[in-house]
Protein backbone atom coordinates (compact mmCIF):
# COMPACT_ATOMS: atom_id res chain seq x y z
CA UNK A 1 0.00 0.00 0.00
CA UNK A 2 1.05 3.33 -0.64
CA UNK A 3 0.11 4.75 2.53
CA UNK A 4 -2.74 6.98 3.59
CA UNK A 5 -3.34 9.88 1.11
CA UNK A 6 -4.97 13.24 1.33
CA UNK A 7 -6.20 12.59 -1.96
CA UNK A 8 -9.80 12.73 -2.52
CA UNK A 9 -10.45 9.73 -4.89
CA UNK A 10 -14.64 9.39 -3.84
CA UNK A 11 -16.79 12.26 -4.67
CA UNK A 12 -20.15 13.41 -3.19
CA UNK A 13 -21.74 10.70 -5.18
CA UNK A 14 -20.15 8.28 -4.10
CA UNK A 15 -18.43 7.42 -7.30
CA UNK A 16 -14.83 6.64 -7.98
CA UNK A 17 -12.29 8.53 -10.04
CA UNK A 18 -13.25 6.87 -12.96
CA UNK A 19 -17.49 6.67 -12.36
CA UNK A 20 -17.56 3.46 -10.87
CA UNK A 21 -19.80 2.47 -7.81
CA UNK A 22 -17.77 0.97 -4.84
CA UNK A 23 -18.91 -2.33 -5.95
CA UNK A 24 -17.87 -2.14 -9.96
CA UNK A 25 -15.45 -3.84 -11.46
CA UNK A 26 -13.59 -2.68 -14.30
CA UNK A 27 -13.90 -3.63 -17.82
CA UNK A 28 -12.74 -7.10 -18.95
CA UNK A 29 -11.78 -8.76 -22.42
CA UNK A 30 -11.44 -12.43 -22.73
CA UNK A 31 -9.81 -13.83 -25.62
CA UNK A 32 -7.95 -17.93 -25.48
CA UNK A 33 -6.30 -19.78 -28.19
CA UNK A 34 -3.89 -16.53 -29.01
CA UNK A 35 -0.45 -18.03 -28.81
CA UNK A 36 -0.65 -20.84 -32.09
CA UNK A 37 2.16 -22.95 -31.00
CA UNK A 38 0.83 -23.09 -27.34
CA UNK A 39 -1.27 -26.10 -26.15
CA UNK A 40 -3.81 -23.52 -24.53
CA UNK A 41 -3.50 -19.91 -24.26
CA UNK A 42 -5.43 -16.74 -23.42
CA UNK A 43 -5.26 -12.68 -23.36
CA UNK A 44 -6.97 -11.31 -21.10
CA UNK A 45 -7.20 -7.39 -20.72
CA UNK A 46 -8.85 -5.93 -16.93
CA UNK A 47 -8.99 -2.41 -17.34
CA UNK A 48 -5.34 -1.47 -18.98
CA UNK A 49 -4.27 -4.67 -17.22
CA UNK A 50 -3.00 -7.16 -19.92
CA UNK A 51 -1.65 -10.34 -19.35
CA UNK A 52 -0.93 -13.26 -22.07
CA UNK A 53 -0.64 -16.83 -20.29
CA UNK A 54 0.32 -19.96 -22.37
CA UNK A 55 -0.02 -23.51 -21.32
CA UNK A 56 2.58 -25.71 -22.66
CA UNK A 57 2.22 -30.01 -22.18
CA UNK A 58 1.82 -32.45 -20.44
CA UNK A 59 5.17 -33.45 -21.70
CA UNK A 60 8.16 -34.87 -20.22
CA UNK A 61 9.79 -33.61 -17.23
CA UNK A 62 13.04 -32.97 -17.37
CA UNK A 63 15.21 -33.02 -15.74
CA UNK A 64 13.91 -36.48 -14.15
CA UNK A 65 14.37 -35.42 -10.53
CA UNK A 66 11.71 -32.93 -10.52
CA UNK A 67 10.04 -35.75 -11.85
CA UNK A 68 6.92 -37.16 -9.53
CA UNK A 69 5.79 -40.77 -9.46
CA UNK A 70 1.92 -40.07 -8.59
CA UNK A 71 1.33 -36.98 -10.47
CA UNK A 72 2.39 -34.03 -13.20
CA UNK A 73 4.34 -30.99 -11.87
CA UNK A 74 3.10 -27.67 -12.70
CA UNK A 75 5.88 -25.19 -13.54
CA UNK A 76 4.18 -21.65 -13.27
CA UNK A 77 6.37 -18.61 -14.27
CA UNK A 78 4.47 -14.66 -13.63
CA UNK A 79 6.44 -11.95 -14.91
CA UNK A 80 6.11 -8.71 -15.74
CA UNK A 81 7.33 -7.72 -19.41
CA UNK A 82 10.47 -4.80 -19.24
CA UNK A 83 7.42 -1.97 -21.12
CA UNK A 84 4.41 -3.07 -19.09
CA UNK A 85 5.05 -0.29 -16.24
CA UNK A 86 5.69 3.75 -16.44
CA UNK A 87 8.75 2.98 -15.45
CA UNK A 88 11.09 0.32 -17.68
CA UNK A 89 11.36 -3.11 -15.73
CA UNK A 90 14.05 -4.45 -15.44
CA UNK A 91 13.85 -7.57 -17.08
CA UNK A 92 14.14 -11.21 -15.22
CA UNK A 93 12.93 -12.34 -11.68
CA UNK A 94 12.78 -10.19 -8.46
CA UNK A 95 11.66 -11.24 -5.20
CA UNK A 96 7.97 -10.22 -6.11
CA UNK A 97 7.47 -12.13 -9.18
CA UNK A 98 8.89 -15.22 -7.35
CA UNK A 99 6.49 -14.87 -4.92
CA UNK A 100 3.46 -14.39 -7.18
CA UNK A 101 4.76 -16.96 -9.03
CA UNK A 102 4.65 -19.03 -5.89
CA UNK A 103 1.22 -18.34 -4.83
CA UNK A 104 -0.28 -18.82 -8.18
CA UNK A 105 1.16 -22.14 -8.49
CA UNK A 106 -0.30 -23.18 -5.11
CA UNK A 107 -3.33 -21.96 -6.34
CA UNK A 108 -3.71 -23.84 -9.67
CA UNK A 109 -2.05 -27.11 -7.69
CA UNK A 110 -5.32 -26.94 -5.39
CA UNK A 111 -7.75 -27.62 -8.91
CA UNK A 112 -5.63 -29.28 -11.69
CA UNK A 113 -6.02 -32.89 -11.79
CA UNK A 114 -2.29 -33.56 -11.44
CA UNK A 115 -2.55 -36.84 -10.51
CA UNK A 116 -3.89 -38.05 -14.11
CA UNK A 117 -0.63 -37.22 -15.67
CA UNK A 118 2.42 -38.82 -13.59
CA UNK A 119 5.89 -38.52 -14.01
CA UNK A 120 4.67 -35.36 -16.66
CA UNK A 121 5.13 -31.70 -16.45
CA UNK A 122 2.35 -28.73 -17.52
CA UNK A 123 4.23 -25.07 -18.10
CA UNK A 124 2.22 -22.34 -17.13
CA UNK A 125 3.59 -18.84 -18.02
CA UNK A 126 2.04 -16.00 -17.79
CA UNK A 127 3.22 -12.31 -18.82
CA UNK A 128 1.95 -8.92 -17.88
CA UNK A 129 2.54 -7.00 -20.80
CA UNK A 130 0.45 -4.13 -19.68
CA UNK A 131 0.43 -3.21 -15.77
CA UNK A 132 -2.56 -1.09 -13.99
CA UNK A 133 -3.26 -3.03 -10.98
CA UNK A 134 -4.07 -6.32 -9.75
CA UNK A 135 -1.78 -8.08 -11.84
CA UNK A 136 -1.42 -11.16 -9.80
CA UNK A 137 -5.55 -11.19 -9.87
CA UNK A 138 -5.38 -10.86 -13.78
CA UNK A 139 -2.66 -13.99 -14.40
CA UNK A 140 -3.78 -16.42 -11.85
CA UNK A 141 -7.54 -15.99 -13.49
CA UNK A 142 -5.98 -15.73 -17.34
CA UNK A 143 -3.83 -18.93 -16.03
CA UNK A 144 -6.98 -21.11 -15.16
CA UNK A 145 -8.76 -20.01 -18.89
CA UNK A 146 -5.49 -21.08 -20.72
CA UNK A 147 -5.19 -24.54 -18.31
CA UNK A 148 -9.23 -25.13 -19.34
CA UNK A 149 -8.15 -23.88 -23.25
CA UNK A 150 -5.21 -26.65 -23.21
CA UNK A 151 -8.06 -29.62 -22.04
CA UNK A 152 -6.01 -30.10 -19.06
CA UNK A 153 -8.87 -31.39 -16.88
CA UNK A 154 -9.74 -29.17 -13.10
CA UNK A 155 -12.79 -28.73 -10.61
CA UNK A 156 -13.02 -25.52 -11.40
CA UNK A 157 -11.98 -22.38 -12.56
CA UNK A 158 -9.91 -20.16 -10.81
CA UNK A 159 -11.36 -16.14 -10.57
CA UNK A 160 -8.96 -14.19 -8.95
CA UNK A 161 -10.20 -10.37 -7.73
CA UNK A 162 -9.09 -8.09 -5.37
CA UNK A 163 -11.14 -5.25 -3.18
CA UNK A 164 -9.44 -2.66 -0.70
CA UNK A 165 -9.81 0.85 0.50
CA UNK A 166 -9.51 3.82 -0.63
CA UNK A 167 -10.84 7.39 1.61
CA UNK A 168 -11.99 4.77 4.32
CA UNK A 169 -14.44 3.65 1.98
CA UNK A 170 -13.95 -0.43 0.84
CA UNK A 171 -13.99 -0.30 -3.05
CA UNK A 172 -13.79 -3.58 -5.34
CA UNK A 173 -11.11 -4.06 -7.94
CA UNK A 174 -8.78 -1.18 -7.40
CA UNK A 175 -7.28 0.89 -10.19
CA UNK A 176 -3.66 2.21 -10.18
CA UNK A 177 -4.42 5.45 -8.75
CA UNK A 178 -6.68 3.58 -5.87
CA UNK A 179 -3.95 1.23 -5.56
CA UNK A 180 -1.37 3.66 -4.71
CA UNK A 181 -3.19 5.77 -2.35
CA UNK A 182 -5.53 2.80 -0.91
CA UNK A 183 -5.68 2.17 2.68
CA UNK A 184 -5.87 -2.12 1.93
CA UNK A 185 -5.75 -4.65 -0.94
CA UNK A 186 -7.11 -8.18 -0.39
CA UNK A 187 -6.88 -10.42 -3.54
CA UNK A 188 -8.74 -13.64 -3.60
CA UNK A 189 -8.94 -16.60 -5.51
CA UNK A 190 -12.33 -17.80 -5.71
CA UNK A 191 -13.82 -20.87 -7.34
CA UNK A 192 -16.92 -19.77 -8.60
CA UNK A 193 -18.63 -22.74 -8.52
CA UNK A 194 -18.47 -23.26 -5.16
CA UNK A 195 -17.40 -20.38 -3.66
CA UNK A 196 -14.51 -21.89 -1.79
CA UNK A 197 -10.97 -20.30 -2.23
CA UNK A 198 -7.46 -20.90 -3.50
CA UNK A 199 -5.45 -17.93 -3.15
CA UNK A 200 -5.74 -15.53 -0.26
CA UNK A 201 -3.07 -12.68 0.31
CA UNK A 202 -3.77 -9.18 2.22
CA UNK A 203 -1.85 -5.83 3.53
CA UNK A 204 -3.29 -2.78 4.83
CA UNK A 205 -5.58 -2.04 7.39
CA UNK A 206 -8.93 -3.11 7.72
CA UNK A 207 -11.97 -3.70 10.47
CA UNK A 208 -13.88 -6.34 10.88
CA UNK A 209 -17.15 -4.74 9.00
CA UNK A 210 -14.49 -3.77 6.32
CA UNK A 211 -12.98 -6.87 6.05
CA UNK A 212 -16.04 -8.98 5.53
CA UNK A 213 -17.65 -6.13 2.77
CA UNK A 214 -14.27 -6.81 0.75
CA UNK A 215 -14.67 -10.07 0.72
CA UNK A 216 -18.58 -9.87 -0.13
CA UNK A 217 -17.45 -7.83 -3.05
CA UNK A 218 -14.76 -10.43 -4.16
CA UNK A 219 -17.43 -13.09 -4.30
CA UNK A 220 -20.09 -11.08 -5.80
CA UNK A 221 -17.28 -9.98 -8.77
CA UNK A 222 -16.14 -13.68 -9.12
CA UNK A 223 -19.36 -14.41 -10.50
CA UNK A 224 -19.30 -11.81 -13.06
CA UNK A 225 -15.90 -12.24 -14.14
CA UNK A 226 -16.50 -16.15 -14.23
CA UNK A 227 -19.43 -15.57 -16.61
CA UNK A 228 -16.91 -13.99 -19.10
CA UNK A 229 -14.54 -17.00 -18.70
CA UNK A 230 -16.56 -19.06 -19.45
CA UNK A 231 -18.02 -17.30 -22.70
CA UNK A 232 -14.87 -16.94 -23.96
CA UNK A 233 -14.37 -21.12 -23.81
CA UNK A 234 -17.33 -22.09 -24.97
CA UNK A 235 -17.26 -19.18 -27.74
CA UNK A 236 -14.50 -17.13 -29.12
CA UNK A 237 -13.96 -13.99 -27.93
CA UNK A 238 -15.92 -12.46 -25.34
CA UNK A 239 -15.88 -8.97 -24.05
CA UNK B 1 16.79 -23.03 -25.25
CA UNK B 2 17.03 -26.82 -25.51
CA UNK B 3 18.37 -28.57 -28.63
CA UNK B 4 15.31 -30.31 -30.25
CA UNK B 5 15.79 -33.55 -32.34
CA UNK B 6 16.09 -32.81 -36.16
CA UNK B 7 14.14 -35.46 -37.74
CA UNK B 8 15.96 -36.90 -40.45
CA UNK B 9 12.75 -37.42 -42.05
CA UNK B 10 11.55 -34.13 -42.20
CA UNK B 11 15.47 -32.87 -43.39
CA UNK B 12 14.34 -35.86 -46.55
CA UNK B 13 11.00 -34.07 -46.59
CA UNK B 14 12.44 -30.36 -46.84
CA UNK B 15 14.72 -31.81 -49.40
CA UNK B 16 12.54 -33.47 -51.63
CA UNK B 17 9.85 -30.18 -51.10
CA UNK B 18 13.17 -27.94 -52.50
CA UNK B 19 13.54 -29.90 -55.58
CA UNK B 20 10.12 -29.83 -56.75
CA UNK B 21 10.40 -25.87 -56.04
CA UNK B 22 8.14 -26.29 -52.99
CA UNK B 23 7.74 -25.40 -49.81
CA UNK B 24 6.07 -27.41 -46.45
CA UNK B 25 3.02 -25.12 -45.91
CA UNK B 26 2.88 -24.21 -49.64
CA UNK B 27 4.39 -20.78 -50.35
CA UNK B 28 7.09 -20.60 -53.16
CA UNK B 29 10.34 -19.67 -52.36
CA UNK B 30 10.31 -15.74 -52.15
CA UNK B 31 7.06 -15.51 -50.47
CA UNK B 32 6.25 -14.06 -47.08
CA UNK B 33 3.95 -15.28 -44.77
CA UNK B 34 0.59 -13.48 -44.08
CA UNK B 35 1.46 -10.19 -42.29
CA UNK B 36 0.19 -8.21 -39.73
CA UNK B 37 1.25 -4.28 -38.17
CA UNK B 38 -0.53 -2.56 -35.66
CA UNK B 39 0.97 0.27 -34.12
CA UNK B 40 0.37 1.35 -29.83
CA UNK B 41 -1.17 -1.63 -28.51
CA UNK B 42 0.64 -0.97 -25.37
CA UNK B 43 -1.16 1.01 -23.00
CA UNK B 44 2.36 1.81 -20.70
CA UNK B 45 5.11 2.05 -23.58
CA UNK B 46 6.06 5.37 -24.83
CA UNK B 47 5.66 3.09 -28.48
CA UNK B 48 4.37 0.07 -29.03
CA UNK B 49 3.98 -2.34 -32.30
CA UNK B 50 2.27 -5.95 -32.16
CA UNK B 51 4.00 -8.02 -35.78
CA UNK B 52 2.29 -11.06 -36.84
CA UNK B 53 4.05 -12.89 -39.68
CA UNK B 54 1.92 -16.49 -39.87
CA UNK B 55 1.72 -18.40 -36.29
CA UNK B 56 4.82 -15.99 -35.34
CA UNK B 57 4.04 -13.26 -32.99
CA UNK B 58 6.30 -10.65 -31.30
CA UNK B 59 5.54 -7.29 -29.43
CA UNK B 60 8.06 -4.27 -29.08
CA UNK B 61 8.07 -1.76 -26.63
CA UNK B 62 10.10 1.57 -26.43
CA UNK B 63 10.89 2.89 -22.94
CA UNK B 64 13.06 6.56 -21.91
CA UNK B 65 14.95 6.98 -19.26
CA UNK B 66 17.33 9.88 -18.30
CA UNK B 67 20.83 9.40 -18.67
CA UNK B 68 24.13 11.09 -18.11
CA UNK B 69 25.97 11.17 -21.47
CA UNK B 70 29.12 9.45 -22.01
CA UNK B 71 32.16 11.66 -21.40
CA UNK B 72 33.18 11.22 -24.62
CA UNK B 73 29.55 12.30 -26.27
CA UNK B 74 28.35 14.99 -24.01
CA UNK B 75 25.84 15.95 -26.88
CA UNK B 76 24.74 12.36 -27.54
CA UNK B 77 21.83 10.35 -25.79
CA UNK B 78 21.96 6.01 -26.36
CA UNK B 79 19.43 3.66 -28.05
CA UNK B 80 19.66 0.30 -25.88
CA UNK B 81 17.82 -2.94 -27.72
CA UNK B 82 17.22 -6.18 -26.45
CA UNK B 83 15.48 -8.86 -26.94
CA UNK B 84 13.86 -11.33 -24.85
CA UNK B 85 12.64 -15.12 -26.07
CA UNK B 86 10.79 -16.32 -22.54
CA UNK B 87 9.02 -19.50 -22.17
CA UNK B 88 6.02 -18.33 -23.45
CA UNK B 89 6.74 -18.52 -27.04
CA UNK B 90 7.06 -21.62 -27.26
CA UNK B 91 8.07 -25.15 -25.52
CA UNK B 92 11.35 -25.43 -26.51
CA UNK B 93 12.28 -21.80 -24.67
CA UNK B 94 13.52 -21.78 -21.11
CA UNK B 95 13.25 -19.66 -18.33
CA UNK B 96 16.58 -18.13 -17.17
CA UNK B 97 18.78 -14.97 -18.37
CA UNK B 98 18.64 -14.61 -21.94
CA UNK B 99 20.53 -17.26 -24.13
CA UNK B 100 22.72 -16.89 -26.62
CA UNK B 101 20.17 -17.44 -29.56
CA UNK B 102 17.95 -14.11 -27.99
CA UNK B 103 21.08 -12.11 -27.52
CA UNK B 104 22.12 -12.20 -30.63
CA UNK B 105 18.55 -11.70 -31.89
CA UNK B 106 18.86 -8.71 -30.07
CA UNK B 107 22.17 -7.63 -31.19
CA UNK B 108 21.46 -8.56 -35.00
CA UNK B 109 18.24 -6.00 -34.67
CA UNK B 110 20.29 -3.51 -32.74
CA UNK B 111 22.99 -3.19 -35.31
CA UNK B 112 20.36 -2.43 -38.51
CA UNK B 113 18.70 0.14 -36.45
CA UNK B 114 21.53 1.50 -35.20
CA UNK B 115 23.75 1.74 -37.70
CA UNK B 116 20.90 3.11 -40.27
CA UNK B 117 21.39 6.36 -38.25
CA UNK B 118 17.43 6.82 -38.35
CA UNK B 119 17.90 8.35 -34.76
CA UNK B 120 19.34 10.75 -34.36
CA UNK B 121 21.35 10.87 -31.16
CA UNK B 122 22.39 14.33 -30.80
CA UNK B 123 18.70 15.27 -30.56
CA UNK B 124 18.25 12.91 -27.35
CA UNK B 125 20.84 15.71 -25.58
CA UNK B 126 18.58 17.43 -23.03
CA UNK B 127 21.32 19.11 -20.75
CA UNK B 128 25.44 18.47 -22.69
CA UNK B 129 27.64 16.80 -20.49
CA UNK B 130 24.63 16.46 -17.70
CA UNK B 131 20.80 14.93 -18.98
CA UNK B 132 20.67 12.83 -22.42
CA UNK B 133 17.09 10.46 -23.33
CA UNK B 134 18.13 6.98 -23.18
CA UNK B 135 15.85 5.03 -25.82
CA UNK B 136 15.10 1.57 -24.81
CA UNK B 137 13.70 -0.89 -27.30
CA UNK B 138 12.39 -4.23 -26.08
CA UNK B 139 11.61 -6.88 -27.74
CA UNK B 140 9.52 -9.55 -26.88
CA UNK B 141 7.89 -12.80 -28.40
CA UNK B 142 4.72 -14.09 -28.04
CA UNK B 143 4.45 -17.00 -30.28
CA UNK B 144 7.81 -18.48 -32.07
CA UNK B 145 6.75 -19.98 -35.23
CA UNK B 146 10.07 -19.29 -36.58
CA UNK B 147 12.00 -16.10 -38.51
CA UNK B 148 11.88 -13.95 -35.13
CA UNK B 149 14.40 -11.58 -36.32
CA UNK B 150 12.26 -10.17 -39.14
CA UNK B 151 8.76 -9.92 -36.74
CA UNK B 152 11.58 -8.20 -33.88
CA UNK B 153 13.33 -5.98 -36.31
CA UNK B 154 9.34 -4.73 -37.95
CA UNK B 155 7.92 -4.46 -34.56
CA UNK B 156 11.15 -2.72 -33.37
CA UNK B 157 11.08 -0.01 -36.16
CA UNK B 158 7.26 0.69 -36.31
CA UNK B 159 7.18 0.55 -32.50
CA UNK B 160 10.15 3.47 -32.32
CA UNK B 161 8.50 5.37 -35.86
CA UNK B 162 5.19 5.96 -33.19
CA UNK B 163 7.06 6.76 -30.26
CA UNK B 164 6.42 9.77 -28.14
CA UNK B 165 9.28 11.04 -25.05
CA UNK B 166 7.21 11.67 -22.22
CA UNK B 167 9.41 14.67 -21.39
CA UNK B 168 6.38 16.08 -19.16
CA UNK B 169 6.83 12.82 -17.06
CA UNK B 170 10.41 13.46 -16.26
CA UNK B 171 9.81 17.71 -16.28
CA UNK B 172 11.89 18.28 -18.72
CA UNK B 173 9.61 19.93 -21.42
CA UNK B 174 6.73 19.16 -23.53
CA UNK B 175 6.05 15.91 -24.82
CA UNK B 176 7.05 15.37 -28.50
CA UNK B 177 7.38 12.54 -30.92
CA UNK B 178 10.96 10.46 -31.00
CA UNK B 179 12.29 11.78 -34.28
CA UNK B 180 12.75 8.10 -36.49
CA UNK B 181 14.45 9.87 -39.91
CA UNK B 182 15.12 6.46 -41.64
CA UNK B 183 13.26 3.20 -41.82
CA UNK B 184 15.72 0.07 -41.73
CA UNK B 185 14.02 -3.50 -43.34
CA UNK B 186 15.42 -6.63 -41.78
CA UNK B 187 15.25 -9.47 -44.59
CA UNK B 188 16.42 -12.96 -43.59
CA UNK B 189 16.68 -16.35 -45.34
CA UNK B 190 17.53 -19.76 -44.62
CA UNK B 191 18.86 -22.21 -46.17
CA UNK B 192 16.22 -25.03 -46.70
CA UNK B 193 16.39 -28.37 -48.48
CA UNK B 194 20.05 -27.16 -49.95
CA UNK B 195 18.48 -23.58 -51.16
CA UNK B 196 17.65 -20.69 -49.61
CA UNK B 197 14.37 -19.51 -48.83
CA UNK B 198 12.73 -16.01 -47.28
CA UNK B 199 10.95 -16.01 -44.30
CA UNK B 200 11.64 -19.42 -42.86
CA UNK B 201 8.62 -21.16 -40.41
CA UNK B 202 9.80 -23.23 -37.36
CA UNK B 203 9.45 -26.64 -39.29
CA UNK B 204 12.07 -25.43 -42.05
CA UNK B 205 14.39 -24.08 -39.48
CA UNK B 206 14.42 -26.82 -37.65
CA UNK B 207 15.17 -29.18 -40.34
CA UNK B 208 17.41 -25.70 -42.19
CA UNK B 209 20.82 -25.02 -42.23
CA UNK B 210 22.66 -21.75 -41.91
CA UNK B 211 20.68 -18.29 -41.88
CA UNK B 212 21.28 -14.73 -43.36
CA UNK B 213 20.35 -11.63 -41.93
CA UNK B 214 20.24 -8.20 -43.97
CA UNK B 215 19.21 -4.98 -43.04
CA UNK B 216 18.99 -2.40 -45.52
CA UNK B 217 17.76 1.18 -45.31
CA UNK B 218 15.98 3.14 -47.48
CA UNK B 219 18.49 3.86 -50.29
CA UNK B 220 19.38 -0.16 -50.13
CA UNK B 221 22.41 0.92 -47.83
CA UNK B 222 23.26 -2.42 -46.10
CA UNK B 223 23.38 -1.51 -42.81
CA UNK B 224 23.47 -4.90 -40.99
CA UNK B 225 24.33 -8.66 -41.97
CA UNK B 226 24.80 -11.61 -39.91
CA UNK B 227 25.19 -15.38 -40.75
CA UNK B 228 24.23 -17.78 -38.37
CA UNK B 229 24.24 -21.80 -37.61
CA UNK B 230 26.39 -24.25 -39.51
CA UNK B 231 26.77 -24.06 -42.71
CA UNK B 232 28.26 -22.99 -46.28
CA UNK B 233 26.93 -20.88 -48.82
CA UNK B 234 28.44 -19.26 -52.11
CA UNK B 235 28.53 -15.68 -53.69
CA UNK B 236 26.35 -16.32 -56.11
CA UNK B 237 23.67 -17.48 -53.54
CA UNK B 238 24.57 -14.14 -51.65
CA UNK B 239 24.19 -12.27 -54.47
CA UNK B 240 20.40 -13.97 -55.07
CA UNK B 241 19.77 -13.54 -51.94
CA UNK B 242 20.51 -9.46 -52.11
CA UNK B 243 18.49 -8.83 -54.81
CA UNK B 244 15.52 -10.45 -53.17
CA UNK B 245 16.04 -8.33 -49.85
CA UNK B 246 16.66 -5.32 -52.10
CA UNK B 247 12.99 -5.96 -53.55
CA UNK B 248 11.11 -7.17 -50.41
CA UNK B 249 12.51 -4.29 -48.08
CA UNK B 250 11.22 -2.12 -50.43
CA UNK B 251 7.85 -3.78 -49.99
CA UNK B 252 8.14 -3.45 -46.26
CA UNK B 253 9.51 0.02 -45.80
CA UNK B 254 6.22 1.00 -47.53
CA UNK B 255 3.95 -1.12 -45.20
CA UNK B 256 5.72 0.96 -41.91
CA UNK B 257 6.08 4.31 -43.63
CA UNK B 258 2.65 4.58 -44.36
CA UNK B 259 1.79 3.62 -40.76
Amino acid sequence: MGGYGDVQMIDENGLRMDGRSPGDIRDITIETGVIPVADGSCRMTWGTNEAIVAVYGPMEAHPRKIQRQDRAVLDVAYNMAPFSTTDRMRPGFNRRSREISKVTKDALESVVLLELYPRSKIRVTIEIVSAEAGTRCVGLTAASVALADAGIPMTDLVVSVASGKINDVVVCDLNKEEDNYGEADLPMGILPNSGELVFLQMDGDLSQEEFKQAWDYNMDAAQVVHKLMVEALKGGDSQ
Amino acid sequence: MTIPIVPKLLRAHLSDLAENDARIDGRSQWQGRDLEIEHSVLPRAEGSARVRMGDTIVLAGVKFQIMQPYPDRPNQGGLMCSADVRPIAGRNWEAGPPSPEAIELGRVVDRGIRESGCIDVDSLCIIPGEKAWQVILDLFAVSDDGNLFDAFALAGIAALRNATVPAERFEVGEDYPLSVSKTPIMCSYHKVGGRFVYDACAREELGGDERIHITLGDDDNVHSLQKGLKGIFSADEFSEIMSNAQERTKELRNIVDSM
